[in-house]
């Protein structure tokens, strides 16, 4: 393993860039830690924001408007804001004011903070794609389905959402990507992930260069694994002659 | 012997309009157990929405539906149907199958999960309706990979397997090519020779003659006449109805519904499956 990343960084000293704070155990754990800081945040965040897109829509598509309205209004009051105000809004306010009201009971991590904000941004942007995909699910089908005594939940269960997966799955794969991406934010609130692991790396190495390429690569490779496991899930999804 | 004495299904001065679109105006049907009733009359004249009415997916401004005991004009809401919709089946113009379950599972999905069967039962019912409707062997591929005539013949089993007592048939081959038709009409044949109590809007109009114990012709939302299919189509009372017929069947001689889709090979099977 040392004797890989040794050679590995000799190879690319060649080319000007100095990995040697690879080597520095304080360096690499810090990075380390980061980047698993990151994969937990995506994952939260992915579990999270899927479970508010699925109840929005849910929501959405509802004939009440006691559910829908309310709905709409978070729908396009989040999907409008820039997620780092967002941010800074529920960790700067919110978590102020909670400190208030309860003091040092406070349970919310900087890392729950970005968990939830993203779920909620995110989840507005994946209760569209779903509300498309419920919609999308011909009427004729459900009225099948009705036909058949289903109730009204085992009717959405069986019928209306594995369809409306389908449909949204391309656009749930594309949201989740920027998911991933969108993470880095955490790094505004002091949180440790891999960026802001770099930043503190890079501000006391001066070796922007360096970071930054692995930091696109790790990102990079995170939305790649995002795009294969979507390919995977519409590949196993697939409903043999249908559509086309 | 089919007969009148028990009226699974009465319809009496049932009204229904769109908006201010009347479609029905003053239905009144009677389906006698084990009767086998066509519904014929030129587009749009309200044959697919008295269907519907049946089982209430439209729901009529005034008139009295007994359907199979339950006095469907009286249900509120969704749930208060579905007693109902377990017990008549209806099968669709456009099949209407589940495109991301296979055709197992097409069949055992409702019976699993609204009758409440077992999943090895469910699965032992669907193989032998397969079985029946001569599609025992697609049954692992999916609605997509199946022609229309495959598709609406998976379609009438899957109306079966929740055991109905009377199944609704709504213009279920006006979607396919017309080399698909027999296999659609000879399935739903076999059933009425059986004894299943059926209600069809249908433009096939021998097939109807060959299989109805009561002909309904309807236009313009209103009964015009009804009667056994030998006397509505040897001997039809009405202008309207001959003149529909005419067009219908074209002169006599001439027939422009091929005789193939005349009922062949009736052979009894057993409901009990």
């Amino acid at each position: 393993m040392n004797e890989a990343l040794h050679a590995l960084v000799q190879a690319v000293a060649g080319w000007g860039l100095d990995y040697r704070f690879l080597f520095d155990a304080y360096s690499r754990a810090s990075l380390v830690d980061g980047a698993l800081t990151t994969l937990a945040l995506c994952l939260c965040a992915a579990l999270g924001s899927l479970a508010v897109g699925l109840g929005l829509a849910c929501a959405l598509v509802s004939p009440r408007p006691v559910l829908a309205m309310p709905a709409r209004a978070f729908v396009d009051v989040t999907r409008n804001t820039p997620t780092l105000v967002q941010l800074y809004c529920a960790f700067l306010v919110l978590n102020m004011l909670l400190t208030q009201a309860v003091g040092t009971g406070n349970p919310f991590t900087p890392f729950a903070w970005v968990v939830i904000v993203i779920s909620l941004h995110k989840g507005a942007f994946h209760a569209e794609a779903l509300r498309a995909g419920l919609q999308a699910v011909p009427a004729t089908t459900l009225e099948a389905a009705g036909s058949l005594a289903f109730s009204a939940p085992q009717r959405f269960i069986y019928v209306q959402l594995p369809l409306a997966l389908r449909f949204a799955l391309p656009a749930l794969v594309n949201n989740l990507i920027d998911l991933v991406k969108m993470t880095a934010i955490a790094s505004a609130i002091a949180v440790n992930d891999v960026t802001y692991a770099s930043i503190m790396i890079w501000t006391q190495s001066d070796n922007v260069i360096e970071m930054m390429v692995l930091l696109l690569a790790f990102y990079g490779a995170l939305g790649l694994l995002v795009n294969a496991i979507g390919r995977w899930l519409e590949a196993r999804l697939r409903m043999p002659g249908y559509g086309q | 012997m089919p007969s009148t004495d028990t009226p699974l299904v009465r319809l009496r001065d049932v009204h229904l309009a769109f908006g201010a679109t009347p479609v029905l105006k003053g239905i009144d049907l009677t389906v006698g157990k084990g009767q086998a009733v066509s519904i014929i009359g030129p587009s749009g004249s309200g044959k697919s929405t008295i269907l519907r009415c049946l089982t209430g997916l439209l729901k009529p401004q005034r008139g009295e539906l007994t359907v199979a005991g339950t006095a469907v004009h009286q249900l509120h809401g969704e749930a208060a149907h579905r007693p109902l919709r377990q017990r008549v089946g209806f099968v669709f113009q456009q099949y209407n199958l589940f495109p991301h379950l296979s055709v197992l599972d097409n069949l055992t999905v409702a019976p699993r999960k609204v009758l409440g069967l077992p999943a090895r039962e469910a699965r032992e019912q669907a193989l032998a309706l397969l079985a029946k409707v001569r599609m025992q062997h697609k049954a692992a591929a999916f609605p997509g990979e199946l022609s229309g005539g495959q598709q609406q013949r998976v379609a009438i089993a899957r109306a079966l397997a929740m055991r109905p007592e009377l199944i609704l048939f709504d213009e279920v081959t006006s979607a396919l090519d017309p080399e698909m038709v027999g296999e659609v009409l000879n399935v739903i044949g076999e059933l009425t020779e059986e004894g299943m109590t059926c209600v069809l809007v249908t433009h096939e109009m021998r097939f109807a003659e060959g299989i109805s114990d009561q002909v309904y012709f309807t236009e313009h939302g209103v009964i015009v006449e009804h009667g056994s299919a030998e006397q509505l189509f040897n001997h039809p009372g009405e202008a309207r109805t001959q003149a529909f017929l005419q067009h219908a069947l074209g002169q006599p001689g001439r027939r422009r519904i091929p005789d193939t889709y005349v009922l062949r090979n009736l052979s009894p099977y057993h409901l009990s499956v």
